[in-house]
């Protein structure tokens, strides 16, 4: 094979890869060995469009470990677990594709297959990797974390708050996004994902907050029956894989 | 061709190989437990190197047991070690009669197990004792394959066993396919919280690079590969061995073209198959594996001989395997290619012919699989009974996920159209999916199957409000449950028995919401209505317990105590043997919780444990109550009869919370006594334990790591526990809180004073602010739970002083805080620190004095190892004598002309220690005598020696004869 997966930092995210963080603090750890690496990445210092996800996955998640110390959620064993399970995720993903597996989610692919190109620009980057992570890993690790807490997905539960919650600190954190597109953006997700008949109902906004809620919901059901979970999690890839390579179309410069 | 079944060499795998076999045998030590998860893509080789681990191991004089999980998603509880156990019994030849009974012993409890209130901990009890005596003292290991399709008893036996709860010397291999791990699988949470125990490795099982790749590919060709092939094969293959071989035996037997894809590899086989053993194949893709050849031969209807080459066909075409169990398809990646071949109809009357073969004869799994058969084969009516009976079976061996999804199976047919609604009671199978749901904690379900049943309208209403609000309060949706109490009390066909049970369950809601008031009010309600009932002692005990609480919290402990006295006699006269058992549990609770009444409390507790054991009810409420007797033990500083207590808790081989409380208590043992040996080992049970769910016990496993950590000097490992704590505690918890912002705020005082790591300052701002929140808090909360906050809060404060001048006047605080409550490990430590700052200032030199040598003693009774010697160093620092004895004080009473008892600075354990070995016996003896690890006996010993200030055994034992003992 030509040249490593990851250029002149290989290595070393190779060996950061190697170790898998169990607790937010770690994390947040993780993310900011992460972002050092992949700044450093060719052709430009400053110019990955996957450190254009990754700081700001590293500035929600701090967010998050602050507002887990300052008593923010009701449920902080729920949200930590929940936490750890979701960046554990996109871990996954950048091991498997290091490892140049078939198994890689396209949904992930789409957007490293950006890494070495020139064009990728900085905001519909992040906005593919947010995709990425929340329209495809978020479900799964949510049915995990409810699997693991003996809990399940409920609606108007303290977890439902507490989810909804990093949902605001998501539109806090991306200001740009939450200025004029944010709108376009998630229809755009919400045509992709959703049921047709949800527009009808007039139930958009309320659907459009809980998409990865509503599909954990959906996967939960079948967890225990593995063709009908792996079902699901190949109807999600490819949809977060269409919404992901629409971003980086050149169509997704308009939000730029 | 018969070369050809012949499985080509491993290659690239020889370090794995060898690392695997040293982390599951040769590393492992004596009695302790360790385990390997391979993960890897399917075809990557990971049953391959299951085989080719355990027939080293076994050459090694291990005890090989080999099972797999099977994936048609309603397999029964335990499956794979039923399986192993099988195959190991088939095995064994008539020269290990031993052994053999053994395992038909254990096969045979499985087979008598009935379902019981503490069945599953006891079942895995009995389990490990079975294993115990099958290994016969060799080192036993467990291999699994498939692990993704686990059910979940499975996965608690092993968690279990990996914990060392069954006291065995146990390793574990098991394969993972990668691909389900993406998904939301169990086992992906199970496998992070594993992955940081040192006894634990998670391996992945990456594809061969190129130059093995070539390597194998020309094992299986015979000859070096050009280089035109050996590229395509490395290119197809992606490294993966799987593709390699088959890619590779295309290439040998020129075959035309490479194919391009498995899919065509395997296809391009089928089709060149004879005829009947393409019907064998197909056979054995729709059955479930191992196909025996008897049921094979009755599905595939040839005769003997015919089917026996249309096998050897299969087999040659490298399609089957055959084993000693029956056949096996090579591969799942040959299911998954098969399984779009056959038409629907075709299908269906395979799976009509398995379900026919099985009606007529038991087979492993009988149930399960005639349950899967029949429905497969379109006949919902035959399916339901099968499903039926699975399902109990299911139950019986608690198996309550497996048996929750048969009866939900058995809904679903219930409901076709073919199936007459006379013929089932659709009720009855709803009542009983409810309660399996109930049970496997699959609330929402619970509560929507319930739902179903009450439009059947089969139940009275009051029933019905009672057994949602069990469902809701399980849940943990405490408002909705409050309101179904409510409303089953004021349901009109609700019976004297019923409304009583409504009340007491209603009272012990309320009283974990925290609202006493309006607990103690429908507890009294509750014990009225029980008056008036006979045999309602469950309730009485219940609603007793829920008022002697809710007193306790409103300052009027006497009441409460005397009503929960009260329902003790009650239940002494007129319950049953469970009844008596909460009520001691309850009682004890009461006393050692928010009474404060330690050494009332250990008492009531230890005679409670005796008085259940003698009612037969050892495993469960006895546990439970040494539980309380250790904590206590602990608290009040008697720490040798703490040990000696959780030891015989830990006979019964708890398992679950029980099993976790018992080993937190036992740690905390040994990170006074400064064992860390022994605390690392029960904290990694503990996490082992906690992997598998429960996230109460996250807490005071940290806290305890962090306290570890402080008396090894690692204060970054100290700071990383709290820290993980404070992001994952309930806030409402404070006192379990308030403990561990004590321990951050040492940790960093700590790192200040040790000058070897810089402080935190964040980390000091949060952990502040915590304390502060806990403050606010515990303001709101009980008089007992503020008691018990405070005293933590006062250490807080005075630690953090230690980070800028140290104020002597908040250590002395500390103290008097930890005095009034009669516990003396925090109250010497605190002497220790305020002597510490006294003599920083250089006041006070003499009360420094006095302090440290109060300290010093207590630290010495207790055996407090790291503590003692931290009060020697300051002492030696400062110049003051700590043996020098207070004039006044009584307690020197041995102290006579006869020159003075050498033992008195032992601890009463030390002296029952120091006693064995002037006998002469060994630590594995002393240990055996007294119940506890060998290891904690040297560290006994060489603390004996230390205070003796002697060298060998016999220099002790002389001084222990010396002073007139033995």
């Amino acid at each position: 094979m030509s040249e490593p997966v990851w250029g002149p930092v290989h290595r070393d995210i190779v060996d950061l890869l190697a170790d898998h963080p169990a607790d937010v603090p770690a994390v947040v750890d993780h993310l900011t060995k992460l972002q050092d690496l992949l700044v450093r990445m060719p052709p430009l210092l400053d110019s990955c469009p996957l450190a254009d996800f990754n700081k700001l996955y590293l500035t929600i998640t701090t967010t998050v470990l602050d507002g887990l110390y300052d008593d923010r959620f009701v449920d902080p064993v729920f949200l930590s677990r929940l936490d750890v399970e979701f960046a554990a995720r996109y871990f996954d993903a950048m091991r498997l594709w290091t490892d140049s597996s078939a198994g890689t989610p396209k949904a992930w692919s789409c957007l490293f297959e950006r890494m070495h190109g020139p064009d990728a620009r900085p905001l519909p980057s992040a906005a593919a990797g947010v995709n990425a992570h929340i329209n495809f890993d978020l479900p799964f690790a949510l049915v995990t974390t409810f699997d693991h807490l003996e809990s399940e997905p409920m609606d108007g539960s303290d977890q439902h708050r507490d989810y909804l919650e990093i949902n605001n600190i998501f539109a806090e954190k991306i200001p740009q996004l939450r200025r004029g597109y944010l709108e376009r953006w998630q229809l755009l997700i919400d045509m992709l994902n959703g049921d047709i008949d949800d527009w009808y109902q007039g139930e958009l906004v309320d659907y459009t907050r809980d998409v990865a809620w509503r599909n954990a919901q959906k996967i939960w059901q079948c967890r225990h029956d593995p063709a009908a979970h792996e079902c699901e999690r190949n109807r999600l890839d490819s949809t977060a894989a269409a919404l992901g390579r629409l971003l980086l179309s050149p169509l997704g410069a308009f939000l730029q | 061709m018969a070369s050809d079944v012949d499985t080509a060499p491993l290659i690239g795998r020889a370090d794995l190989l060898k690392s695997v076999r040293s982390a599951l045998l040769d590393d492992v030590a004596q009695g302790h437990t360790a385990a390997v998860f391979l993960t890897g893509e399917s075809g990557v080789g990971k049953t391959r190197l299951l085989r080719e681990v355990g027939a080293q191991l076994r050459d090694a004089g291990a005890l090989v047991l080999t099972g797999s999980c099977l994936d048609i998603g309603d397999a029964s509880p335990l499956h794979p070690l039923l399986q192993a156990l099988r195959r190991f019994d088939a095995e064994l030849s008539t020269s290990h009669t031993r052994t053999s009974t053994a395992v038909r012993a254990l096969l045979q409890m499985f087979a008598e197990e009935t379902a019981g209130p503490d069945g599953a901990g006891a079942l895995l009890e009995r389990v490990s004792r079975g294993l115990h005596l099958i290994a016969e003292g060799r080192p036993l290991v467990l291999v699994l394959d498939d692990l993704q399709w686990v059910d979940r008893s499975t996965r608690q036996l092993l968690l279990y066993l990996l914990a060392g709860l069954g006291d065995l010397q146990l390793s574990v291999l098991a394969a993972i396919r990668a691909e389900s791990l993406q998904g939301a699988h169990p086992l992906r949470r199970v496998l992070t919280e594993l992955r940081r125990l040192r006894s634990v490795r998670v391996l992945d099982l990456a594809p061969l690079d190129r130059g093995a790749t070539e390597q194998l590919a020309a094992a299986v060709v015979g000859r070096p590969l050009g280089a035109e092939s050996a590229d395509q094969v490395w290119q197809r293959s992606g490294g993966n061995p799987f593709v390699i071989e088959e890619l590779a035996r295309d290439l040998r037997d020129g075959r035309d073209g490479l194919s391009d894809t498995l899919r065509e590899i395997f296809l391009a086989r089928v089709d060149a198959l004879p005829q009947h053993a393409h019907a064998v194949v197909h056979a054995v893709a729709a059955g479930v594996e191992p196909v025996q050849h008897w049921l094979l031969a009755r599905v595939v209807r040839l005769p003997e001989q015919e089917l026996i080459e249309a096998v050897r066909a299969t087999v040659a075409h490298r399609l089957l395997v055959s084993a000693d169990d029956g056949y096996r398809l090579r591969h799942r990646l040959v299911a998954e290619v098969l399984e779009d071949e056959l038409l629907p109809a075709e299908r269906s009357a395979l799976h009509r012919r398995y379900a026919e073969a099985l009606t007529s004869a038991e087979a492993e799994l009988h149930q399960a699989r005639l349950a899967h058969h029949w429905r497969l084969a379109g006949e919902p009516a035959r399916a339901l009974p099968a499903a039926v009976a699975a399902a109990r079976e299911a139950e019986r061996l608690h198996g309550y996920a497996e048996a929750h999804r048969h009866w939900s199976a058995a809904l679903q047919l219930a409901d076709a159209p073919a199936v007459g609604t006379r013929t089932v009671d659709r009720a009855d199978l709803l009542g009983h999916a409810a309660e399996a749901a109930h049970h496997c904690g699959e609330h929402a379900r619970a509560l929507a199957l319930l739902e179903e049943l009450a439009g059947a309208g089969a139940m009275s209403s009051c029933a019905l409000h009672i057994r949602r609000a069990r469902y809701l309060a399980a849940a943990g949706r405490s408002a909705p449950a409050e309101a179904e109490y409510r409303r089953a009390l004021e349901a009109h066909d609700c019976t004297p028995r019923e409304r009583a049970t409504a009340a007491a369950h209603l009272a012990e809601l309320l009283l974990h919401l925290g609202r006493y008031a309006d607990a103690g009010r429908r507890a009294r309600e509750a014990l009225e209505l029980t008056a008036a009932v006979d045999g309602a002692t469950s309730e009485v005990v219940l609603a007793s317990a829920a008022l002697g609480f809710s007193e306790a919290y409103l300052e009027d402990p006497d009441a409460g105590l005397a009503v929960v006295r009260r329902a003790l006699e009650i239940a002494e006269q007129a319950g049953g043997p469970d009844d008596v058992a909460c009520a001691y549990l309850h009682l004890a609770e009461l006393l050692t919780g928010p009474l404060n009444i330690l050494e009332e409390g250990v008492v009531v507790a230890r005679r409670g444990a005796e008085r259940v054991a003698e009612l037969g009810l050892g495993r469960t409420y006895e546990t439970r109550l040494l539980a309380i007797a250790t904590n206590g033990l602990f608290r009040v500083g008697q720490w040798a009869e703490a040990e000696k207590v959780v030891a015989a808790a830990l006979r019964h081989r708890p398992s679950g919370a029980d099993a976790v409380e018992l080993l937190l208590a036992r740690c905390r043992l040994s990170v006074g006594y400064g064992d860390i040996e022994a605390a690392d080992r029960d904290l990694d049970a503990v996490a082992t334990v906690l992997a598998g769910g429960g996230a109460r016990h996250v807490i005071p496993l940290l806290t305890l790591r962090a306290g570890l950590a402080m008396w090894q000097g690692r204060h970054n490992l100290a700071r990383q526990a709290v820290q993980r704590g404070l992001t994952e505690s309930r806030s409402d918890d404070v006192a379990i809180l308030a403990a561990l912002v004590w321990h951050g705020l040492r940790a960093e005082a700590e790192a200040h004073a040790s000058r070897t790591v810089p402080v935190d300052r964040t980390a000091v701002r949060r952990l502040r602010d915590v304390a502060d929140r806990v403050a606010r808090k515990s303001e709101k909360a009980a008089r007992p739970v503020r008691d018990v906050v405070d005293g933590f809060l006062a250490l807080c404060d005075a630690e953090v002083s230690r980070l800028d001048g140290n104020d002597p006047e908040l250590w002395a605080r500390s103290v008097a805080e930890w005095d009034r409550r009669n516990h003396p490990y925090p109250a010497a430590y605190s002497r220790l620190r305020q002597a510490e700052a006294l003599l920083a200032r250089r006041s006070r030199v003499a009360t420094a004095g006095k302090l440290l040598r109060e300290a010093y003693r207590t630290a010495q009774g207790l055996g407090a190892v790291p503590m003692t010697s931290e009060i020697r160093t300051l002492a030696t620092r400062a110049r003051v004598t700590l043996d020098e004895r207070e004039p006044a004080a009584g307690r020197d009473g041995a102290t006579d002309a006869a020159g003075g008892d050498e033992l008195a600075t032992l601890t009463a354990r030390e002296r029952e220690v120091l006693a064995s070995v002037a006998e002469g016996l060994t630590n594995k003896e002393i240990g055996q005598r007294l119940f506890i690890s060998e290891r904690t006996i040297g560290v006994h010993v060489s603390h004996i020696f230390d205070k003796l200030q002697v060298r060998t055994r016999v220099q002790a034992s002389a001084i222990y004869l010396r002073n007139g003992r033995g």
